[in-house]
C-alpha cells in the first residue's frame, strides 16, 4: 500500500484539523510519571514522546465507565433511552503492542452476540499507529509475536523519520483519512518510509533487556491446572487489580444501576477484575475462586491459554504494564520462564 | 469489521408480571408476559435456558426459565429470596414492570434423549430448570418421544417444596410418570418419604439400562446424587446437570463466569458429568 511522508510541522497543522473534525485521541501526559490516552483539542496539548502510557488506550473503545441506557419506571410504563454514544473519532499514536491489544479484544466483543457499545465505537474509530523509537525495561512484545514498528491492525501507521514523520496507509479507511488531508502529506518518491521502519525495527529489537520463550507454556497448562506455583505467587500477590485495570486486553465488567429518585435511573457497566474476591463470589456465599492463588492462576491461565482456547489470540500483548505497575513485582514474564522451568523437570 | 445490525442484546425488553405464586416461604414463582406481543411471539427458549431479570434501579440476576416452552404466551421464573435483586422481585406485586432479556446459554438434549426414560432428581429450588424439561417431555405433543418418567424430588420440609401442584398432584397423574418425594426430618401431616434425596435415590435405586439422569439443587446434593449415580452404573455420558456460577451479560464479555476456557452463559449452563471431568474444579 501506499506511504507518505510529513514534516513536523505539517504533523501539527493535520493534528488540529483532525481535533477539529474528530474526537481526537491521543496520549497525553498528565504528570510526570502518568500518561493517558484521552481527547484532546489540538497538537499542543499532545505527547508523542511517551513510550508506553500507563493505562492502556482501550478505554476508548471499551470505557472504564460507560453508561449504557437510561430508564424510567414512572406511570407505570418502562421507557428505555440509549446513552449517546461518540461519533466519528481518530485514536492517535497508538504503539503497536496497543493495537494488538485492540486486535485481542475484537473478537469477544464480536460473536454470536455483538456487543453494540464496544462495535460502534470502533466502527466510528480510526487507528492511527505510531512505530516505538525506544524499548522500555519491560517491554516485551517480540516475545508475544509483536514488535515495535509492527502497526497490524491499525489503519495508518507512522514512523518517527530523521525530517518528520513516514505514513503508510495499511486499510482504505486510513486512506481516505490520508486522502481527505492531503495539503500535508507528500508522496514517498524515493520510497524511503518503508525501509526507514524497517532499520528501525531491527535497531531497537536488539533492545530488548529481557526475552522470554513462550514455546510449550500453553501445551504444558493445557495438563497441568493445579500447580504449587501458583500458591507461591499468590502469597506475594496483594489483589490490588492494578494489573487487570492497565490491561489492554482485559475486558471483565460489572454491569450497576444508579437511581437516585426511583424513577428515572442509568444502567452502566465498568471495568472489573478476576483478582477481587467478591467477582466470583455468589449470594449465599459459595465462591469458586476462594483464595488469591485461584484468582492469579485464572489472571494467568486467561492470559496465556484461555484466551488462546477461545479465540485463538494470546492474552498477553507483551506492552509490561503489569510488571511495571505491580506494586509487588509480580511478573508475566518471569512466570513464563518459571512455567518452561516447572515443564522441563515434569 | 463486521457491522453491528443486532439490536442491543444487553438492553433488556420491558415486561409485566401477570401473576405471583408463593411457593415456600422464600421462593415465589412469577408468571411474566412481554409488554410487546411481537417479543413474545419471538422469545423461543429452549429447555434449560435461563434470562437476565431486570427490577430497573436494583439490577439483573440470571434466573432458569421454569416454565416449557410448549407453554405459548408466558413466561415462568421462580425466585429464591437470597439478596439485592431477588429481594426486590420479591418486593413486586402483579402489574409491577420489569425487564428480561435472553435467553442465554444451552439447553438440555432433549433430541438426543429421545426414545430414553428419563430421571429427575432435584433439590429445592434446583427442580426450577429441570420443571421446563419435565413440562417439556410431559407435554402432549412430545410425549410421545420419551419413555418412562420419574422425578425425585427433596427439600428441608414440607414449606420448602416448590411446585407442590406439580409435584403432588399434577405430575403423579401424567401417564407414565412416577413421582418420588421426600424432605430432610419428619413433620406433622407429612406422609411420604423421610430423609435426603441422594439416600432416597439410593433406596429407588433405578437401573442405568436406556436412562439419562438429569439432576440439579444445591452443590453438596448434587455431589453425592452424582456419587449414588455412579455406583448404580450411570456412565458419564447418561448424567447431565447444570452449573451454577456467577454471572453479570450472560453473553461471554464479561468474563465472570469462566471454568478454564468455558463460559457458563454461553457453553453451560447444561453440562453432561463427562464434560464436567474435563473442567477445572473451580466451580
Ligand atoms: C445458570 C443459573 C441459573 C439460575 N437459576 C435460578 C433460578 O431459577 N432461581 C433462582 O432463585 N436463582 C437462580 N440462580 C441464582 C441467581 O442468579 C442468584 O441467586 C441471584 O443472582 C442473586 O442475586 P441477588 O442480587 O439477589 O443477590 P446478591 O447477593 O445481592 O447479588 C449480587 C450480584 O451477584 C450476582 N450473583 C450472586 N449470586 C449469584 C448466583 N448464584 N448466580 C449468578 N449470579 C449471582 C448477581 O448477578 C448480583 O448482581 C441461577 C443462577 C445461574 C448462574
Ligand atoms: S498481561 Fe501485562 S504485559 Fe501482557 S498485555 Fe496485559 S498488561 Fe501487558
Ligand atoms: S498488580 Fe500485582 S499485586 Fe496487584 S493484583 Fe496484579 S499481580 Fe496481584
Ligand atoms: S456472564 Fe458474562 S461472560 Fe458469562
Amino acid at each position: 500500500m501506499k506511504a507518505y511522508t510529513i514534516t513536523r510541522d505539517n504533523l501539527g497543522a493535520w493534528l488540529d484539523a483532525l481535533a477539529r473534525d474528530y474526537t481526537l485521541i491521543a496520549p497525553v501526559r498528565e504528570e510526570e510519571t502518568v500518561s493517558l490516552f484521552k481527547p484532546v483539542r489540538g497538537f499542543a496539548e499532545i505527547n508523542l514522546g511517551y513510550t508506553n502510557s500507563t493505562v492502556s488506550p482501550k478505554g476508548w473503545l471499551f470505557p472504564q465507565t460507560e453508561e449504557m441506557f437510561f430508564f424510567s419506571t414512572g406511570g407505570g410504563q418502562i421507557t428505555l433511552a440509549d446513552a449517546q454514544t461518540p461519533g466519528p473519532a481518530v485514536l492517535f499514536g497508538l504503539r503497536p503492542c496497543d493495537i494488538k491489544g485492540i486486535l485481542a479484544l475484537d473478537p469477544v466483543f464480536n460473536g454470536a452476540y455483538q456487543d453494540c457499545y464496544y462495535q460502534k465505537r470502533r466502527q466510528d474509530t480510526i487507528l492511527v499507529g505510531l512505530s516505538c523509537t525506544r524499548v522500555e525495561r519491560h517491554c516485551f512484545c517480540t516475545s508475544m509475536g509483536g514488535g515495535p514498528t509492527d502497526g497490524g491492525g491499525a489503519d495508518l501507521l507512522l514512523t518517527e523519520m530523521d525530517d518528520g514523520y513516514g505514513i503508510e496507509v495499511l486499510t482504505p479507511r486510513g486512506e481516505e483519512l490520508v486522502n481527505r488531508y492531503q495539503q500535508y502529506f507528500d508522496a514517498d518518491r524515493e520510497n524511503r518510509v518503508i525501509p526507514a521502519r524497517e532499520e528501525l525495527g531491527k535497531k531497537l529489537a536488539g533492545q530488548f533487556t529481557r526475552n522470554v520463550d513462550t514455546t510449550g507454556v500453553k501445551e504444558f497448562l493445557d495438563q497441568h491446572f493445579e500447580l504449587p506455583y501458583w500458591g507461591e505467587l499468590a502469597r506475594r500477590c496483594l489483589g490490588c487489580g492494578i494489573c487487570t485495570y492497565i490491561c489492554p486486553t482485559c475486558h471483565c465488567f460489572d454491569i450497576f444501576d444508579q437511581s437516585p429518585d426511583g424513577e428515572l435511573g442509568v444502567r452502566s457497566r465498568c471495568w472489573d477484575s478476576c483478582m477481587f474476591s467478591h467477582f466470583t463470589r455468589m449470594a449465599g456465599g459459595h465462591n469458586p475462586r476462594p483464595t488469591q492463588k485461584e484468582r492469579v492462576r485464572n489472571r494467568f491461565l486467561h492470559k496465556l491459554k484461555y484466551h488462546r482456547d477461545r479465540y485463538n489470540l494470546d492474552g498477553c500483548v507483551g506492552c509490561g504494564r503489569c510488571v511495571t505497575r505491580c506494586p509487588v513485582n509480580i511478573d508475566i514474564r518471569q512466570i513464563i520462564a518459571d512455567l518452561q522451568e516447572v515443564a522441563r523437570h515434569d | 469489521m463486521t457491522k453491528c445490525h443486532c439490536r442491543n442484546p444487553l438492553k433488556p425488553y420491558p415486561a409485566t408480571i401477570v401473576k405471583i405464586i408463593d411457593e415456600t416461604p422464600d421462593v415465589k414463582t412469577f408468571q411474566m408476559v412481554f409488554d410487546d406481543p411481537a417479543v413474545m411471539e419471538s422469545f423461543r427458549q429452549k429447555p434449560g435456558q435461563v434470562a437476565q431479570l431486570s427490577v430497573f434501579g436494583v439490577g439483573e440476576a440470571t434466573i432458569s426459565i421454569t416454565s416449557s416452552p410448549t407453554r405459548k404466551g408466558i413466561l415462568e421464573f421462580s425466585v429464591k429470596k437470597v439478596g439485592m435483586l431477588t429481594s426486590a422481585l420479591h418486593r413486586l406485586e402483579p402489574g409491577s414492570k420489569v425487564g428480561i432479556r435472553g435467553p442465554y446459554g444451552n439447553h438440555f438434549p432433549y433430541e438426543v434423549m429421545k426414545g430414553k426414560d428419563l430421571l429427575f432428581i432435584g433439590g429445592g429450588i434446583g427442580l426450577a430448570p429441570l420443571r421446563a424439561l419435565i413440562d417439556f417431555v410431559l407435554a402432549e405433543e412430545n410425549r410421545g418421544d420419551y419413555g418412562k418418567i420419574d422425578i425425585i424430588y427433596g427439600a428441608r420440609s414440607m414449606d420448602d417444596l416448590c411446585f407442590k401442584y406439580d409435584i403432588l398432584d399434577r405430575w403423579p397423574q401424567m401417564p407414565g410418570t412416577t413421582v418420588y418425594t421426600t424432605i430432610d426430618r419428619a413433620e406433622p401431616g407429612w406422609e411420604g418419604h423421610v430423609g435426603f434425596v441422594p439416600a432416597y435415590l439410593e433406596e429407588i435405586n433405578p437401573s442405568p439400562e436406556n436412562k439419562y439422569a438429569i439432576t440439579c439443587g444445591p452443590p453438596i446434593m448434587i455431589k453425592f446424587v452424582l456419587q449414588a449415580l455412579e455406583k448404580m452404573g450411570f456412565s458419564d455420558d447418561q448424567v447431565i446437570t447444570t452449573l451454577e456460577l456467577k454471572m453479570k451479560c450472560g453473553i461471554g464479555k464479561c468474563g465472570r463466569c469462566n471454568i478454564g476456557s468455558k463460559y457458563v452463559c454461553l457453553d453451560g449452563p447444561v453440562f453432561y458429568l463427562s464434560q464436567l471431568k474435563q473442567l477445572p474444579p473451580e466451580f
